[in-house]
């Protein structure tokens, strides 16, 4: 039968680096290329060699694909384009295009320049990868070559996350990436059509969570602003250039506005020309509130909130300031941390996950001393405080979009095996279809049944529409008729048509049957005797007697002649085609049990 | 509110239990089949003993999770085992289901305890105990109340006939000594060290047409005996507390201040504070749990004032108003509540006293 098989190479049964191997219909594609956060070594890259041991990789793999620009799906990029060797197109959206070489860009200083690593990617590299990049639009059907076609569907999560369908054939498959069925304020939700894959592929993190309503913990985040800000303390927020930053920035705006405060927003110098910039460009990846007002006022040319200069940092009094990077490791961030960890009026959010090592992951996990360059101890007495805005979808979420997509399996990536049978039963009663969970490494086979189309003559329809009753539009009709494959098409035809074109004689094959019977009369008496008992038994098929002795029951034709050695016996030839092997057999067997004593 | 979080189910539940280890268990109480009982893991915040603000975790995580085809109207753990037992419509049958959160994430349903004549019965009203053995009790008439040893299923008490008044709540009171609460309002204490026990009424309440339920405090470690007296909620919202020492006369009542007429009988629901003394909840009346201090009444039935009134459940959003289905307290936390609503949301609520005890 006909098989999709998949294989996580990483966030199989882990959250970590996504990295999923799909062969379908001969095709082979690679599903994002992440990296894992929490590793220093070799262990944070998919292990590639399990692909091809000695093939190229190039060769093996018809194109990867990349959901979006978050590092765990996409950090191993050049390391796998420029370091082991991939030369193959690689399909991702215009905006994660776009964001992509930033924040690998930035990724790679941290941990070739902050932590001294060597065997990492370089810029360069970075660069050759993205010209490998071909970019799509959302529902734009990329043909990668004569078979494999692909598709981008909008998947909410951050700028340009994109779920994306590939198919070969009637064969297909969606992957999901990470994706958001609720809308914030400044995304929209994911949305498919009914495309029925053969297979959907989704991630599973939070499918164990009931989250807390984003009303409520923005309150609370809002809350501490306030507090913070009232009491003439300043609030520091590292974030990252493009993300949750937009989110939050909506979000103290509209606070800002409806509380009529004073206090100024600062957003980093370069940070709001970027994020306007990609935001303007990229207009139609946000939601739909955000187009309407776009047109009388840039949603993101904000009131209050206005460029910081590095000099406001010493100024007195409440102020926020949303600064890069994210993870307090370098730059602005980092500066204006340290002039203000000391006081402990002062407050800092973090806004996202980080990385081990950086200043930010230490003071999350309540290190208080923190050691700088130069040997010099800052003592943070500012208060530190970490809020989690990420969209990912829950156990509503997923059913809702295996309820839009109509997939026939379903494959969960991105969970623990233990946590997940409660959702995998719940998929499984509720829709019907079978839940795979693979672990990294595993890989799943998952049977097809693909319709395959095929074209019947007309003569063969007509002629098959002529026999018998009016066939009920309802009800399954039997056809016969020959299949014939040829250069990649598929005709049904009569066995006529078939015969002569390939040029081949029609060979009848016929049986013959001896029955004997015992009768001591003359052969013609026997006859009538087996035609009489034939007529009265057979009242619905047409009998006759010839006028050469036999006797025809349809087409099957019956003689009669004495034995050799026993004139007592009289042996019946049956003879039939194999068109009639039913009735002949039928008639056999009823001549076998004998004819009735009186006969006319 | 010092602190309020709130979440919405993808199904309500009309019933929020404590766990081993701070696990809440919710359940779906549809009528087309397909219910989830829900074990979850509560945000840390609600764990800690301080409140801790931003926390880095602010989501119930579900633990594991079972399927039951009917409604889970009523649901208890059986302390001390793996074991939690269930009932609901649509006869007063008892389900018993094995969690065993180590192994997998599903609560697997091990057996049914099948009380004769069942059918059509209204649904069993269940307690349960382990000071002897893993005991369920559980009835939905005065005739039909038995306890049932769990992990056997086999019939260890059963009450005596008196008649075949409909059951609002089961308790056990101590090992040897259960309480039951009639619908219409009277209170029935029974004698378990007989197999066959009889049990008195103490107390009967008058307006009829109500319908009533009770709410008790849990055995002091110490003395033994609860240290609140019984409370009992009408569905017109009087409250009355009786001491079973002296249960002839009840102790105290009062009238909650409640919307007329009420919104029906279905999830009325009333519950001391375990860690504020003389504090008790009330709830389903209509989209609001409200906190009563009851240090200070006196038997005339006076209408009081609640010291707290939860309104979350009120602002839910479009469509019918919502109902809140239960409440619970937090075992440690004082003024920490739960609650849940017919509209799937669920909060988790600590308020500020502004001034005043409670």
């Amino acid at each position: 039968m006909p098989e999709i098989k998949v294989t996580p190479l990483g966030a199989g049964q882990d959250v970590g680096r996504s990295c999923i191997l799909v062969s379908i219909a001969g095709k082979n594609v690679m599903l994002d290329c992440g990296m894992h956060m929490g590793y220093n070594d070799d262990r944070r890259f998919p292990d590639f060699s399990y692909i091809t041991q000695n093939g190229r990789l190039t060769d093996f793999l018809d194109c990867v694909i990349i959901s979006h620009f978050h590092l765990d799906h996409c950090g191993a990029l050049p390391y796998f384009s420029e370091m082991v060797g991939y030369d193959g197109p690689i399909y991702m959206t215009h905006p994660t295009k776009a964001i992509c070489p930033i924040l690998l860009e930035d990724y790679r200083k941290i941990t070739v320049d902050k932590k001294g690593e060597t065997n990492f990617f370089t810029s360069q590299m970075i660069k050759d990868c993205m010209k490998k990049v071909v970019a799509v639009h959302l529902h734009q059907t990329v043909q990668v070559d004569e078979e494999l076609e692909i598709k981008a569907y909008y998947a909410g999560h951050v700028l340009g996350a994109a779920m994306f369908q590939i198919k070969v054939g009637c064969e297909s498959v969606v992957y999901t990436g990470d994706y958001n069925m609720t809308p914030d304020r400044h995304l929209g939700a994911a949305w498919i059509d009914k495309c029925r894959p053969d297979l959907l592929i989704s991630e599973s993190t939070y499918a164990t969570t009931i989250r807390d309503s984003k009303r409520c913990r923005e309150r609370d985040f809002l809350k501490k602003v306030h507090e913070t800000v009232e009491r003439g303390g300043k609030v520091l927020i590292p974030v990252f250039a493009l993300g949750r930053a937009q989110e939050l920035c909506i979000l103290l705006e509209t606070f800002w506005e409806r509380m009529n405060l004073k206090a100024p927003i600062y957003f980093s110098t370069g940070l709001t020309e970027k994020a306007n910039h990609y935001y303007k460009l990229f207009i139609t990846w946000t939601n739909q509130k955000i187009r309407k007002t776009f047109v009388q006022r840039n949603m993101f040319e904000f009131k209050h909130i206005k460029a910081f200069d590095r000099a406001f940092a010493d100024n007195p009094g409440p102020m926020v300031v949303f600064a890069t990077p994210g993870m307090l490791h370098a730059g602005q961030s980092l500066q204006i941390f340290r002039k203000w960890a000391g006081n402990e009026k002062n407050m800092v959010i973090m806004p996202g996950y980080c990385v081990q090592g950086t200043v930010g992951h230490k003071i999350l996990s309540g290190q208080r001393k923190l050691e700088m360059e130069g040997r010099q101890i800052l003592e943070v007495k500012m208060q530190v405080e970490y809020m989690s805005f990420s969209a990912h979808a829950d156990a509503k979420g997923i059913m809702q979009l295996i309820r839009q997509a109509e997939p026939r399996n379903v494959l969960l990536v991105h969970g623990e095996a233990k946590k997940m049978e409660f959702l995998k039963q719940k998929i499984e009663q509720e829709f019907h279809v079978s839940c795979y969970m693979p672990a990294n490494g595993e890989t799943t086979t998952i049977f097809t049944n693909p319709s395959i189309p095929v074209d019947i003559s007309l003569g063969l329809l007509k002629r098959e529409a002529a026999i018998g009753p009016v066939p009920d539009a309802k009800k399954p009709k039997l056809m016969h008729g020959t299949l014939l494959m040829k250069d990649n098409s598929f005709r049904l035809v009569s066995p006529e048509q078939a015969l002569k074109e390939l040029g081949l004689a029609e060979h009848q094959l016929r049986f013959t049957c001896r029955v004997h019977i015992q009768d001591p009369r003359k052969e013609h008496e026997t006859v009538l005797r087996v035609y009489n008992h034939l007529k009265g038994v057979l009242k619905d098929y047409s009998v006759q007697h010839l006028p050469d002795g036999s006797i025809t029951v349809e087409s099957i034709l019956i003689q009669a002649t004495a034995h050799s050695e026993d004139q007592g016996t009289k042996v019946l030839l049956v003879s039939w085609t194999y068109q009639d092997e039913e009735l002949g057999s039928y008639l056999t067997s009823l001549l076998k049990k004998g004819l009735p004593q009186s006969t006319a | 509110y010092r602190e309020l979080h709130t979440f919405e189910l993808q199904a309500p539940t009309r019933l929020i239990e404590w766990a081993r280890g701070s696990r809440v268990c919710v359940a779906g109480y549809g009528q087309s089949g397909g219910n989830e009982i829900l074990q979850l893991i509560p945000p840390p915040s609600l764990q800690a003993k301080e409140t801790q603000g931003l926390c880095p975790e602010r989501d119930f995580k579900v633990e594991c999770g079972g399927f039951s085809k009917h409604p889970v109207y009523s649901l208890k753990y059986v302390p001390d085992t793996s074991f939690l037992v269930t009932s609901g419509p649509p006869d007063s049958s008892v389900q018993v289901w094995q969690v065993s959160a180590e192994d997998s994430d599903v609560i697997k349903p091990v057996g049914t305890i099948v009380t004769e004549n069942s059918t059509g019965q209204p649904w069993a009203k269940i307690a349960t105990m382990s000071a002897r053995a893993p005991w369920v009790l559980h009835g939905s008439t005065l005739d039909s109340v038995q306890i049932t040893e769990v992990e056997l299923r086999k019939n260890v008490y059963t009450a005596a006939r008196r008649g075949g008044e409909e059951l609002s709540g089961v308790a056990f009171l101590d090992p040897s000594t259960a309480l039951l609460c009639c619908a219409r309002g009277g209170l029935c204490v029974a004698d378990l060290r007989q197999p066959r026990g009889s049990s008195q009424p103490v107390s009967r309440t008058a307006p009829p047409g109500d319908r009533w339920c009770m709410g008790t405090a849990r055995p002091a470690q110490c003395t033994g005996t609860a240290s609140e007296p019984v409370a009992r909620l009408s569905s017109s919202g009087l409250l009355t507390l009786t001491d079973l020492r002296k249960a002839s006369e009840p102790l105290a009542s009062a009238r909650a201040r409640v919307p007329s007429p009420g919104s029906g009988t279905e999830f009325l629901c009333v519950s001391w504070a375990p860690a504020l003394p003389g504090c008790l909840a009330v709830s389903g009346f209509d989209g609001t749990v409200q906190v009563y201090d009851t240090q200070g009444w006196d038997s005339s039935g006076r209408e009081a004032e609640p010291t707290f009134v939860h309104r979350g459940h009120v602002l839910g959003g479009a469509g019918d108003p919502a109902l809140v289905t239960a409440h619970t307290w937090h075992p440690q936390k004082a003024r920490t509540l739960l609650s849940a609503a017919t509209d799937g949301s669920l909060h988790i609520w600590d308020w500020v006293q502004p001034a005043g005890n409670c």
